[in-house]
């Protein structure tokens, strides 16, 4: 075993350039990833230490609210979050597929090859954790300045303390570590399989039947709400996190059934390609998109927010509309940070699974390009694999979320103008955002054609 | 100076090739040709005044140890690389100072290309493989489609055009590949160790199918090998040596 891992530095150089993008971007995710993870845990914690000491009366009668809102905003994150650091641990697994592979032929132990892979991702994991965390305490002051219920946060407030740092610093080499080692589940089970790629089983339709049947709880959950006080109240998140569930158990079968359409109505090589990668993995595409199409979600029900405003705003006096303004303000506010936090880590997802993609094919994309395919329609292929699945996931899981939450809110919501508007204009931002996002594997790509133009082999 | 030597006849000759007066005429007739052509890497010098001939139908195998400079020539020849000095004309018209993109198109619309391996696109069916190429120069989707079976059929893949490449054997996806580089109608096919991922039974039969099929569609073939069974399949073999051609030696190719 040891000789095994004496090899782990030397395998890491011998990947040369490639290995070090690969490490950067990896690091990066990670270190995004527990940045945002640390200032959301942050904002929750300042949400609780408010309830325990309120001050003011408003404090004191919304307490519980905010850090249910707070532990809400928590759910709807941690999956995109938790997205961002399993791509981040995938980053380049093809190659390092390939090249464990051929030391389990060479009669290296599946033990072996799973030290390997710890070791591996596991110091990507470390180094990403000690940037998120310097990133967390860049972040602090940026948080204090929003205000919610009436003043601004301390950095005090939101300081998750160094017990917290330290079990983030142990939580992400850990995640890293998981998802390195799940994937690398094919390579331990038979080495050849990563050599000879072969049509992957198509994903059952009990995903629909599950998938509907989690939403249908949360509906008929929420719809009781208001009968059961505090406690349905909690449960109404649990609900939230199976409604969450749901998305990502139906969102790669729909990828799927939206590939294989497509790939039927292509037209142009493009078209054809884009449809066609699709068809092939669309769990790959989900881990892309997946996380916008949370934001989706959250957009959908945030395009309910003005309603709340202008409903609860009539036959009230001047001290109950202050309440409600601040009130219906911080719910926006909450939204938007939600959402725009959503927005940033699906982008970051995006651009660093395409550049993996681009460093992954690049035997296959230099090929292509010495047998005179134009780079432009590659260019063209990258663009339409983000965003054909992005409109789709990003319009779909907005419309989930409104329909979800109908019992509570009702269908008048989305009748506000206000709302639809804000619901259109995040959309649009977040797909501008994760599309600019994709474009870094542009210069990328060019810069893989170049190295490999003479010697594909 | 000497005029251009005639064109051969091609279906579409590409508008952006112009013609070049070469240093030495190239053979009368010939349909690919390589004139003083150098090559340096840093200190290495890959290519040291190669000169070739590749008349219309003929085959021809470029043999060599590791690093003496042939799949250089290949690329070369097929525009991929810019030669430091020399030209390259294809049926009389130069590619030497096209810019990547006229040459990217040259590619497409007058070469065919085979490598070893890892050319076809994993996440196509065989018959879309085949078919990317016509839709690249603008086939329609259903029009290629059907040439792409056709020409399957015509390898004896008749039945595997769902396949993807993960689920054909080796010879079975060089077939694909051979029908790839030829559905469009190539003036030149370039193989670059067409067998070397394929058993020797297998590789025979490939040769087989890529010498025919590309003498009944009136291509030219470039082979680089260092396999003396797989030159052997051409009508000449040219040996290169530290950049140089050392042989050039017309045979009786295998049938």
């Amino acid at each position: 075993m040891r000789a095994v891992l004496a090899l782990a530095p030397g395998l890491r150089r011998a990947g040369g350039r490639d290995s070090v993008l690969t490490t950067s971007l990896a690091v990066t995710a990670f270190a995004v990833m527990t940045a945002l993870t640390l200032s959301v845990v942050g904002g929750l914690l300042g949400f609780l230490g408010r309830a325990a000491e309120p001050v003011g009366a408003f404090q004191e009668e919304n307490a519980e609210f905010y850090v249910v809102l707070a532990w809400t905003a928590l759910v709807l994150l941690v999956v995109p979050l938790l997205t961002l650091g399993g791509s981040a641990a995938r980053l380049g697994v093809a190659r390092r597929d390939a090249r464990l592979a051929t030391l389990r032929l060479l009669g290296v132990t599946p033990r072996e090859v799973v030290a390997l892979t710890v070791v591996e991702t596991a110091w990507q994991g470390l180094l990403g954790a000690v940037a998120g965390v310097a990133g967390y305490v860049v972040l602090l002051p940026v948080w204090t300045r929003v205000p919610f219920q009436g003043s601004t946060f301390t950095t005090a407030e939101l300081w998750v303390g160094w017990p917290a740092l330290l079990v983030a610093c142990v939580a992400v080499p850990l995640l890293a570590v998981v998802s390195g080692v799940v994937s690398l589940r094919r390579v331990v089970v038979s080495p050849l399989g990563v050599a000879r790629r072969q049509t992957p089983p198509g994903m059952r339709a009990v995903r629909v039947v599950l998938a509907v049947v989690a939403m249908g709880a949360f509906m008929v959950i929420t719809s009781f709400l208001g009968a059961f006080g505090a406690a349905a109240m909690a449960f109404g998140i649990g609900s939230l996190a199976l409604g969450f569930g749901a998305l990502n158990l139906i969102g790669p079968w729909v990828l799927g059934l939206l590939g294989r359409w497509r790939a039927h109505r292509a037209r142009t090589p493009a078209q054809l390609l884009a449809a066609r990668r699709l068809v092939d993995d669309p769990k790959a595409t989900w881990r892309v998109v997946g996380g916008l199409g949370l934001a989706g979600f959250v957009a959908g029900t945030l395009a309910v927010l003005p309603m709340i405003a202008s409903t609860t705003a009539r036959d009230a006096d001047a001290a109950e509309r202050a309440a409600t303004a601040t009130l219906n303000g911080d719910l926006m506010r909450g939204g938007l940070l939600t959402l725009g936090i959503a927005f940033l880590v699906a982008a970051a997802a995006a651009g660093i699974v395409q550049a993996a993609s681009v460093l992954d094919r690049r035997r296959e994309l230099a090929l292509q390009v010495l047998a005179g395919t134009p780079v432009a329609m590659l260019d063209e292929v990258r663009r339409r694999e983000v965003l054909v699945p992005m409109l789709t996931v990003a319009v779909g899981s907005a419309a989930v979320g409104v329909v979800m939450l109908s019992p509570v809110l009702g269908f008048a919501g989305v009748q506000d103008p206000g709302g639809l508007l804000l619901l259109v204009g995040c959309l649009t931002a977040g797909c501008l955002l994760v599309l600019g996002a994709t474009e870094v594997s542009r210069p990328l790509l060019r810069s893989v054609l170049a190295q490999t133009q003479v010697r594909p082999d | 100076m000497p005029p251009p030597p005639p064109a051969a006849p091609t279906p579409e000759p590409h508008p952006h090739l112009r013609p070049v007066p070469p240093v030495t005429p190239p053979l009368p007739g010939a349909r690919l040709s390589a004139r003083g052509l150098v090559k340096r890497f840093g200190p290495t010098t890959a290519l040291a005044g190669v000169d070739l001939d590749v008349l219309p139908g003929e085959s021809v195998a470029v043999m060599g140890p590791s690093g003496s400079g042939k799949s250089t020539l290949l690329h070369c020849l097929a525009g991929i690389l810019v030669p430091d000095s020399g030209a390259v004309t294809l049926s009389g018209r130069g590619l030497h100072d096209l810019d990547e993109r006229e040459r990217s198109l040259v590619r497409r619309r007058q070469y065919g290309f085979v490598f070893q391996f890892g050319q076809l696109l994993a996440e196509l069916p065989a018959v879309e493989n085949v078919a990317l190429a016509p839709m690249l120069l603008g086939t329609s989707r259903k029009e290629a489609t059907e040439l792409a079976a056709r020409w399957l059929a015509s390898l004896g893949l008749a039945g595997m055009e769902d396949r993807r490449p993960g689920e054909l054997s080796g010879g079975q996806a060089q077939r694909v590949a051979v029908a790839r580089a030829l559905i469009t109608g190539p003036e030149v096919v370039f193989a670059d160790e067409p067998t070397g991922a394929l058993d020797q039974a297998t590789g025979t039969d490939v040769m087989r199918i890529l010498t025919e099929t590309t003498r009944l569609a009136g291509a030219s073939l470039v082979v680089v090998t260092h396999d003396a069974g797989v030159a052997a399949w051409c009508d000449r073999r040219v040996e290169v040596r530290d950049g140089r051609v050392v042989a050039d030696v017309r045979q009786q190719a295998a049938r």
